[in-house]
């Protein structure tokens, strides 16, 4: 109940003038004009972007979040069509995965041993392979100590015949003495 | 196992042989060569000797056997360089001659690399120095025919190999 005889009406007229005026204010505006006007990249740089996430619940909005629903919607045969699968492979450098490969252990966890040991002859092999590992070992030996001697930098010296190893291929630079 | 105590080797192929695995396998190839020689002198003795009735030895024919040894010699490197870019003795170490560029060696290559071959032995072996101090390891005999000598051991095949042999069945 109001304090003071007819004011309850007082109140009503008014509301009535304030929501007749709005809404002529409203018609006379243009939107699109005033819109225009806005300079939105002012706008949004006294954007406090930080503040705004950090009252973000980004949990609450994944749990939200139909990720099935997303997933049936993507055609993944079209995404797959548009990917060009010998540009990838082109990038791909085999040799230094090939490199990073621990042999050692693969051969231990997998059946890859058992079956190059059926396909590979027994002791002739072996022999050859090490005379062959050995004179590779003492090879490098001399080389080093060769290179030492004349004072030669190993990165400098070619690898072998450029058709072979490649046009830029220079020794890598060995550790003197041991081996 | 000897490979046991060794570094793993990476792969090779391509590269430049070295010294020590150039030198065994010519030693190799002298072994093999003279070897052979002497077989085929048995042989020829042996069979002159069915026909004829006499007794017959090719070193009763001192400059006949040297030129027929150097005739083989030349027959024994020039005809397998030829062949395949390798002799016995390389293939057991595992090298093969080529073309400076790297390409497979031809007759021309062969015939002038074991004419010129002695040549490295002059002057107390001097022509083989330049295995050692050589950029590219070429000896005299590979100056003068235009050829390399390099691995063609795949020795990544071989540490496969020689894990297979450690242990054949890992997951029995």
């Amino acid at each position: 109940m109001s304090p003071l005889p007819g004011s309850g009406r007082a109140e009503q007229l008014a509301q009535a003038v304030a929501e007749r005026v709005v809404s002529i204010v409203m018609e006379a505006i243009d939107i699109d004009a005033l819109l225009d006007r806005i300079d939105v990249d002012a706008l949004i740089s006294r954007v406090n972007v930080d503040s705004v996430v950090d009252r973000v619940d980004v949990d609450k909005l994944i749990d939200r979040v139909d990720v099935e629903k997303i997933i049936d919607r993507v055609d993944v045969e079209k995404i797959i069509d548009r990917v060009d699968v010998e540009k990838i492979i082109e990038r791909v450098d085999v040799e230094q995965i090939v490199q990073r490969i621990d042999i050692d252990a693969l051969m231990e966890k997998t059946e890859l041993g058992t079956i190059i040991a059926r396909s590979t002859t027994g002791v002739v092999s072996e022999v050859l392979d090490v005379v062959r590992a050995q004179g590779v070992g003492l090879d490098d030996f001399i080389a080093r100590w060769t290179n030492r001697i004349l004072r030669r930098k190993p990165g400098t010296l070619p690898l072998g015949p450029a058709a072979l190893v490649g046009p830029d291929a220079s020794q890598p630079a060995l550790t003197a003495g041991g081996g | 196992m000897i490979l046991e105590n060794t570094k793993p080797i990476e792969g090779r192929q391509g590269h430049y042989a070295g010294a020590v695995t150039r030198l065994v396998a010519f030693a190799a190839d002298i072994g093999a060569s003279w070897g052979l020689f002497t077989l085929g002198a048995a042989a020829l003795a042996f069979t002159v000797q069915l026909v004829s009735g006499t007794k017959f030895s090719l070193s009763n024919y001192q400059i006949a056997s040297l030129i027929a040894a150097v005739i083989w010699e030349f027959l024994y490197f020039a005809y397998q360089w030829t062949l395949g870019g390798k002799t016995l003795g390389m293939a057991l170490l595992g090298i093969r001659v080529v073309k400076a560029d790297g390409s497979a060696i031809g007759a021309r290559q062969a015939v002038v690399r074991t004419v010129t071959l002695p040549l490295s032995f002059l002057v107390f072996g001097l022509g083989f120095l330049g295995i050692l101090i050589n950029r590219d390891r070429h000896a005299w005999h590979d100056r003068f025919a235009g050829t390399s000598v390099v691995y063609s051991w795949d020795a990544r095949a071989a540490r496969l190999r020689w894990l297979a042999r450690k242990d054949p069945s890992p997951t029995a």
